[in-house]
This record gives structure tokens, C-alpha cells and sequence, in this order.
């Protein structure tokens, strides 16, 4: 057995039994299905595992793969999609950070979130919680091509990890998916001054669905996010009458 | 450092050496590795990661692939080697959920038995 430290251990999130959400958020996040999850297993899901790769070439921005990568894990919920909503701290995207997610996809609202696994100068990753629509791992780097030019790239290993999700990913969700990264990559291009064209390119790693998972849908985070939005005028209802 | 995978077999049991550093460029070899152990046999296959000096989150999602490929074909996957800190990583990645986390190459070699 060796026990000598690796040169990268500071890039890496320290275990965690449990995740927490340790910024302030704002008054209208929803915090739902993050505080105290576990990391769901990255091989754990129920669907087939996907790798996804979406590129896009920063052609006439003279800038390093390092500014790249730090002007994205600075400004990082700000290349994203209208309506999608990433609540994580205010600096920068750090090992262990977790952060919270409100979106729409696929016509669902959902709260989630992320814990930082991973971040160094040229790349960072994000796992996602139980009862997240996937379960993996979400790479997100920036390295020179042969001819010079910087390219941004983003690499998601993933699986839906239940069966609802798994027919979402089918129908609307995959292709939501899609549209927000790529919007992601237009955005931070358009960033460096770019008219970015990000490609995709899909491998299917595992064609095997886990059926031994269905029981997955239990954790549904976007069942909880229904559940907690349906319910709401019932609480606010209570809570008016409480305070009467 | 470069990356390169060593195939022998100990046992009935597959071991693939992993040496260097698994990041993005190990894709090839890992997978040649993998291929070359897995050819013309159906046992376990042990990862032996004794001589790996660097992992990035690139290397973890090479490796995740590679427990897929695995899964698909029912394939027991062991480790051993890991130091201290990558043991935690694959705690947290919960690799170590689908893998037989073992100290060496020995006790890899009895588990596969086992």
C-alpha cells in the first residue's frame, strides 16, 4: 500500500459524507435536494451512459486555455441560459464548493445542485446528487489545438438516473441539455469577443439500461420540486393563517 | 509523464499495469489495455494502479467509461495501489461501489478467487 500524496490533492474535493450548501442564496432559490444527499455514484443510473462532447474553437481570440478556464469558473452562472439558475459563491468555482440549480428542463422545474469534485487552471467537474436527472460527471476545460487556437470544450459522462428521467432524456431533456451547454459555449466565446460555432459529438459508453435502479425515481428530485411547487399556495395559506 | 498499460496475467486473473499519468491523453492506451486483457477471456480483470503518479478528473471519467465497457459485458473489475488519496477519490466519485478495492496485487489475486 503507498500513502505518499499525489501533486494535485489540492484540486480535488475533500470526502463528504453528506452535501451542504454553505454561500448565502438568494430569497427566491429554491433549496430543495441537495442538503444532505450523498454524491449520487457515477455508475449508478438507470439509463444508457452517454458521453458528450461539446466544443467550440475560440478562432482570432488570442487567449491562454488558463484565462479561459478562470473567466469561466469566475463568471460562470452568467454564461448560462435565461431562467436557468446557478446559485454558487460569489468568487470562483473551488474544490468541495457545492451550488445549487434551479432549472427548467424539458418543461420540469427542478432544484439540484453540484459538488465541485474537481478544479485546477485548465479544467473543472461537477458530480451531481442523488435524485439529480443524471448521475455522473461534468468536465468543463479549455486546451490549445495543434494550430494554435483555444479551444473550450465541455465533457458530460452521464446516465439519467431514473426511469422517468431516462424517458425525458429520450423526448425533450437530451436535447435541453444540449441546447444549454451549447448556449453555454456560445456565451463564453462571445465572452473573448468570438462568434463561437461549439459542435457536439454523442457516444453511447453503455447501451445497457440498469433496470435492477428503477427504484432510483424514489429520490426524483423533480418530483420533489412538483411536489414542493404544488404545495405551495397550501403553506403560504398556513403560514398567513399562523400569523393571524 | 506519458501513460501506458502493461497486460499479464497472474492466476487466471487479468492485471493491467497502469503507468504514468491518466489524464486526457490515456485514452488509447487505457482502452488498448483493456482490450488486449479482455481478449479471449471472461474473468475478472484487476487494475493495478501501483505506479500511477497523477490522476485529473479527465483520468476518472477514462476510467468510468472503462467500469461501463465492464458492466456491459459482466465483468468483475478489482484495484490495488491506489495511495491513500485516490482511495478517497474513488470514495467519492463512488467508484469504489463498483470495483473491489484492494492494498495489493495479492490480496486482488485472493479476492478474485474468492
Amino acid at each position: 500500500m503507498t500513502t505518499q500524496e499525489p501533486t494535485n490533492a489540492e484540486n480535488w474535493a475533500k470526502p463528504v459524507d453528506s452535501l451542504h450548501i454553505a454561500h448565502d442564496l438568494p430569497d427566491h432559490a429554491i433549496n430543495l435536494n441537495v442538503e444532505g444527499k450523498r454524491v449520487a455514484s457515477m455508475t449508478s443510473g438507470f439509463g444508457k451512459m452517454w458521453q458528450k462532447t461539446y466544443r467550440v474553437r475560440l478562432d482570432g481570440a488570442r487567449v491562454a486555455p488558463q484565462q479561459v478556464v478562470k473567466v469561466w469558473k469566475e463568471h460562470f452562472p452568467e454564461f448560462w441560459q435565461k431562467g436557468q439558475h446557478f446559485f454558487g459563491p460569489m468568487a470562483s468555482i473551488s474544490p468541495g464548493d457545492v451550488a445549487l440549480i434551479n432549472v427548467k428542463t424539458g418543461g420540469v422545474k427542478l432544484s439540484t445542485g453540484i459538488l465541485v469534485l474537481y478544479a485546477d487552471d485548465v479544467s473543472f467537474s461537477f458530480m451531481t446528487p442523488e435524485g439529480h436527472m443524471f448521475t455522473g460527471m461534468i468536465t468543463f476545460s479549455a486546451r490549445e489545438l495543434e494550430d494554435g487556437v483555444t479551444q473550450a470544450e465541455i465533457v458530460a459522462l452521464v446516465r439519467a438516473q431514473d426511469p422517468i428521467y431516462e424517458l425525458g432524456m429520450m423526448t425533450m431533456g437530451s436535447g435541453a441539455e444540449d441546447r444549454q451547454w451549447l448556449h453555454v459555449l456560445r456565451s463564453l466565446a462571445a465572452h473573448f469577443g468570438v462568434e463561437g460555432k461549439p459542435t457536439l459529438e454523442k457516444i453511447c459508453v453503455d447501451r445497457k439500461r440498469q433496470w435492477k435502479r428503477f427504484g432510483n425515481v424514489r429520490r426524483s428530485a423533480a418530483i420533489r420540486t412538483v411536489f414542493y411547487s404544488v404545495t405551495r399556495p397550501l403553506r403560504r395559506k398556513e403560514k398567513t393563517r399562523a400569523s393571524a | 509523464m506519458d501513460f501506458s498499460a502493461d497486460v499479464r496475467q497472474i492466476d487466471g486473473l487479468a492485471v493491467i499495469d497502469l503507468h504514468g499519468e491518466i489524464m486526457a491523453g490515456a485514452d488509447d492506451a487505457l482502452t488498448s489495455g483493456f482490450v488486449r486483457a479482455t481478449t479471449g477471456n471472461t474473468g475478472p480483470v484487476l487494475l493495478n494502479f501501483a505506479d500511477v503518479s497523477y490522476i485529473n478528473s479527465t483520468g476518472i471519467a477514462l476510467i468510468v467509461g472503462l467500469l461501463a465497457e465492464a458492466r456491459a459485458s459482466d465483468r468483475r473489475i478489482l484495484v490495488s495501489g491506489l495511495t491513500d488519496h485516490y482511495k478517497d477519490i474513488f470514495e467519492i466519485t463512488r467508484i469504489s461501489d463498483f470495483v473491489t478495492m484492494c492494498d495489493d496485487e495479492e490480496s486482488a489475486a485472493a479476492a478474485a478467487k474468492a
